[in-house]
């Protein structure tokens, strides 16, 4: 009986995928455990693993490298040596030797100075119709392109959605759109988190310096022990609500945001986060990271302070029920009244403050625990000893 | 065939005969042995018992005179003035050699002596030496150019080329073939229909001259009656010298099979030097003997103490400028 | 200006250098009293006699070597070998000794040799006069390898030949011999390796042509042709093979992304293999198709007529061949 080969779904939200290529050629035995095929699906490359023994027996219809596939899509089967695959005649036949390459079709070629033009002209090349005697694209075609684009407005260069961009994109609107998301925002002063930073930085034997959102992960997952309701998610009609901290790190990539998961956040030290999250900031950024790394978070924090931006208002990552923004660190006069007074100064000091901003899901969480929760991440960030010690 | 006479040579003309034979001898037998030690890369062809043919005919030349010589050129190119240093070190491989390490045995160039260049193909030279007679006639000067070569290349095609044009044209030239009866280790008897190289030169209207090629003095002097002819615009001459090597063809060969020991050894009783030495003061022989030797053992230091040439200097000098 | 033939123009040089220069000789069959076959030296016998202007016996290996040794000793040697195909004879004296004669001397030694004659199919010489071979020399360290497509050009370079201390092969192609141009009557000289663009494309060009001497004007026919329906052609000449000027026939492939190199001669091993080998190594950003080459049969060379056009390519050929390139 032969055995189908599907579309598997790599993520929890995963509909399509982009089939990339197989990894073994049609009459080639495969075992289980062989890598069979690259799947492109949620936010990251996949090598599928075969689960069954089997030769490998690819229709003519299958979908093609490249082509865009739903979930559960059939792409092929294994069969028993002497077995008839299902989309043969029923006459035995012999099964046809190795191909000498892959099978893939033929993409477009294009000659190297057409190449080199479209990469001066800045044309993408992929979705061109090459006029060569053998489809090549040439120079001209390229210029030809570069010519209509051009003849657009300035912001009308056309690149075809990635897979990745595609999920960023129902992910984003399903955030706003599915979620119920409401912000809040809160000015702290996170002179003792900046006083610590230095402080690790001067320690010899700190292997890592970590980010401020190195540190806020830390935090979060600490505020998030004593307040769950932030750490939780809609699954039909059930409120889950995880006793582990997987936290996401939102990360800007060549291919869009992305955000890795650091496991169990809740029982690493903040040296092992920050080590943790620099790897697989790395790996994300080079294409490296695995679907596995990219998913399964409950709860994201993302610092846009880099970019000087001082408060904004985050995305929900579904099904996850909260996400914690980071603004800059900026230094401020801050007035400290005389005790019991109305408007007496008692000081006036220079403090690093920082605007943290919480989406939260009105769905899942009210808005006094989300405030809560967002007050007790205020005072860890004041106090830092606070959670050190713990 | 013309007979040569003329007056008896000095004492003095002798031992300098005598004096560049034996360079090359004790040159060569150090060079045998730098062969065995590795130090010689490549080819080394010995001119071992043939010394007086290149010390005959070159005590006639001047240094503006053109030589054009063989795979076995040894001995053309110190008789003709080489150092034993400058072509002990060419055959090293070393920057300070004779063609600066480019050459090795079959590749020696001194323009500045007139050695015009030893060569690993069989016949070139002939025509080159009638060539340089052209030259030399052509811009009305009274210098010779000397082709030196085997039996192995008297039944070459160069051979009736370059002496045909040498005779109707009269040019200033001297083809002395080095008869040593094998051409590698071809009997020359079995090569040619007429083993008799000097009477080949009636074909071509020259005249030819058979001496034996290890009495020196007879090389010299018929030499010398040829270069006076060259000179005076008499045109080009044949000579044939009978004589042979006594070691193998190469160094590193066998040397068996192809010719009998008894031979051998019936030739080296006939060593040009010893020949020449019998005719001569054991003291002065001695003298002589032990300088050669200082020269020698000095040339061998030199050689083996230069520098390798500079690796980028492997593609200078393709063309002219 | 005044017209020349292409072989007038080469003995307006040679005359002049003998003149000047009395270590220049001629060696040939026919080349003294007689003027020489294709009358290279017409009237200089006259001028400088037998000892200048010398007939040879049937012995090119003969005379060749002979000419090496008296270049090595201070003459200049013209060898008028009258057709390539002769001195085959003597190709152990061209590769073994002259080519190699500096080098080996570590450059103490000059070999000022000229060998000029003709080379070339046409006019039903057949194989044993038809020979073209230039890739060959090209080939071998130490040759200067020169191939005249104009009068104006047979003289220049032939002067630069006359001047330099190198061997250079001067070959002729029998059809342009007696083909008239324009000649300055002064002194000039064409350095060795200075590609002419004998046809300039305009802005537009999309396509570069080699061409060898008599593929020359025939590919320029083509480009008339082309030309009535608005194709551009950049064409350049190299002049000399050894040394070829790349930099030149790059700098056109920059602009117009196509190369065909049209060769009378065989294809495998030959200068068009040599040239579009250079392109891909040192331009393949430009190339916006596969370089190609229009080269004669790879076939000894027939005697009748018919035979004898089908082995070279001609006009048509060459322009459809340079069509076929901008359709790539």
């Amino acid at each position: 009986m032969a055995i189908e080969i599907l579309v598997p779904r790599l993520g929890w939200t995963m509909e399509e995928g982009v089939f990339v290529e197989w990894l073994k050629r049609d009459g080639e035995t495969v075992r289980q455990g062989d890598l069979i095929f690259r799947l492109e699906g949620d936010k990251a490359l996949t090598e599928v693993e075969s689960m069954d023994d089997g030769i490998l027996r690819i229709p003519p219809d299958a979908p093609q490298p490249g082509a865009t596939v739903p979930v559960g899509a059939l792409l092929g089967y294994l069969v028993a040596p002497g077995e008839r695959a299902p989309f043969e005649p029923s006459l035995p036949v012999t099964p046809s030797p190795p191909l000498p390459t892959s099978s893939a079709p033929a993409a477009p070629t294009i000659s190297p100075r057409a190449l080199r033009v479209a990469k001066e002209l800045g044309v993408d090349w992929a979705a061109l119709r090459g006029s060569g005697r053998t489809g090549r694209i040439v120079e001209a075609d390229v210029r030809k392109a570069a010519a209509q684009s051009t003849a657009q407005p300035p912001t009308a260069r056309r690149v075809p959605v990635s897979p990745t961009r595609r999920v960023i994109a129902e992910r984003m609107a399903a955030g706003l759109h599915v979620a119920a998301p409401v912000t809040l925002s809160s000015e702290v002063d996170a002179t003792e988190l900046v006083r610590l930073r230095e402080q690790l930085k001067q320690d010899k034997k700190a292997t890592v310096i970590p980010s401020y959102s190195d540190l806020l992960a830390k935090i979060a997952a600490h505020a998030l022990l004593e307040h769950p309701a932030l750490n939780a998610r809609l699954e039909e009609d059930e409120i889950v609500t995880d006793s582990a901290v997987h936290m996401g790190i939102a990360v800007d990539t060549e291919r869009g945001l992305l955000a890795p998961v650091v496991r169990d956040a809740q029982a690493k030290s903040l040296l092992q986060i920050a080590a943790e999250t620099r790897a697989l900031i790395e790996r994300t950024r080079t294409g490296k990271a695995t679907a596995d790394e990219l998913r399964g978070s409950t709860f994201t924090v993302s610092n846009l302070g880099m970019y000087e931006i001082d408060a904004f208002s985050p995305v929900i990552n579904l099904p996850e029920c909260a996400i914690l923004g980071l603004g800059r660190i900026v230094a401020k006069q801050v007035v400290t009244l005389r005790p019991g007074s109305i408007d007496e100064i008692e000081r006036v000091s220079v403090r690093r403050m920082m605007t943290l901003s919480l989406t939260f899901d009105h769905r899942l969480v009210d808005g006094a625990p989300a405030a809560a929760f967002l007050q007790r991440v205020k005072h860890l960030v004041e106090q830092p000893y606070l959670w050190l010690v713990t | 065939m013309t007979q040569t006479t003329g007056k008896p040579l000095t004492k003095e003309r002798l031992l300098a005969l005598y004096r560049t034979m034996l360079v090359i001898r004790r040159t060569e037998e150090q060079l045998a042995r730098a062969h065995q030690a590795g130090l010689i890369h490549g080819a080394c062809h010995t001119y071992v018992g043939e010394e007086a043919v290149a010390t005959g005919v070159c005590a006639n030349l001047r240094a503006d005179d053109a030589v054009f010589s063989t795979h076995r050129g040894h001995g053309h190119a110190l008789a003709k003035g080489v150092n034993p240093a400058a072509l002990m070190a060419e055959l090293f491989g070393r920057a300070t050699g004779v063609s600066r390490g480019r050459g090795g045995s079959m590749h020696l160039f001194a323009p500045e002596v007139g050695l015009m260049g030893t060569s690993g193909i069989v016949g070139p030279c002939i025509l080159q030496a009638a060539g340089a007679g052209y030259s030399f006639k052509l811009l009305n000067t009274d210098r010779v150019g000397v082709a030196f070569f085997g039996d192995g290349a008297a039944n070459n095609g160069a051979f009736h080329e370059g002496l045909n044009m040498a005779s109707i044209w009269k040019l200033p030239a001297l083809f002395v073939c080095e008869n040593n009866l094998y051409a590698t280790e071809v009997p020359f008897s079995q090569s040619a229909g007429n083993p008799n190289v000097a009477e080949r030169s009636a074909a071509y209207g020259m005249p030819g001259v058979l001496v034996d090629g290890n009495n020196v003095v007879k090389v010299y002097e018929a030499a010398r009656e040829a270069v006076q002819r060259a000179r005076s615009g008499g045109g080009p001459t044949l000579i044939e010298c009978r004589t042979y090597r006594t070691r193998a063809h190469s160094e590193g060969m066998r040397d068996a099979g192809y010719r009998s020991a008894d031979e051998v050894e019936a030739w080296k009783a006939r060593d040009p030097l010893k020949l020449l030495a019998a005719q001569l003061p054991a003291d002065d022989i001695a003298a002589v003997e032990s300088e050669v030797k200082a020269q020698v053992d000095a040339a061998y230091d030199f050689a083996r103490n230069s520098p390798y040439p500079d690796p980028a200097t492997a593609t200078t000098h393709v063309f002219s400028e | 200006m005044r017209e020349l033939t292409y072989t007038a123009a080469a003995r307006e040089a040679l005359a002049a250098a003998m003149a000047k220069d009395p270590s220049i000789f001629v060696v040939g069959e026919g080349i003294g009293a007689r003027g020489g076959n294709f009358n290279t030296t017409a009237g200089l016998y006259d001028l400088y006699g037998p000892m200048r202007l010398r007939d040879t016996p049937i012995a090119e290996r003969g005379f060749i070597g002979l000419c090496a040794g008296a270049a090595m000793t201070g003459a200049r040697p013209v060898v008028d070998f009258m057709f390539l195909d002769f001195i085959l004879d003597a190709m152990g004296e061209l590769i073994n000794q002259v080519a190699k004669m500096q080098y080996m001397s570590d450059g103490r030694l000059k070999m000022p040799i000229v060998l000029r004659g003709s080379v070339g199919v046409g006019g039903s010489a057949a194989t044993h006069h038809s020979g073209n071979y230039y890739s060959i020399f090209a080939h071998i360290p130490g040759f200067r390898v020169v191939l005249p497509s104009t009068p104006y050009d047979a003289k220049g370079l032939f002067n630069t030949a006359l001047r330099g201390d190198d061997p250079v092969m001067f070959l002729e192609h029998k059809l342009l011999l007696n083909t008239k141009g324009p000649v300055p009557e002064d002194d000039y000289a064409i350095p060795f390796g200075q590609a002419s663009v004998v046809r300039e494309g305009g802005r537009d060009c999309r396509v570069t042509v080699v061409a060898l001497a008599a593929m020359l004007r025939k590919t320029l026919d083509a480009c008339d042709q082309l030309a009535k329906d608005g194709i551009s052609v950049e064409v350049i000449d190299p002049r000399t093979v050894a040394p070829l000027d790349m930099d030149t026939i790059l700098q056109s492939l920059h602009k117009t992304g196509r190369l065909l190199i049209v060769d009378e001669t065989f294809a495998p091993c030959g200068i068009g293999a040599e040239i579009a080998a250079q392109a891909v190594d040192r331009a393949l950003d430009d190339l916006d198709a596969p370089v190609k080459r229009l080269n004669g049969a790879h076939t000894p060379t027939p005697y009748s007529p018919p035979l004898e056009a089908a082995v070279i390519p001609n006009a048509a050929t060459i322009e459809q061949a340079i069509r076929d390139l901008l359709a790539e």
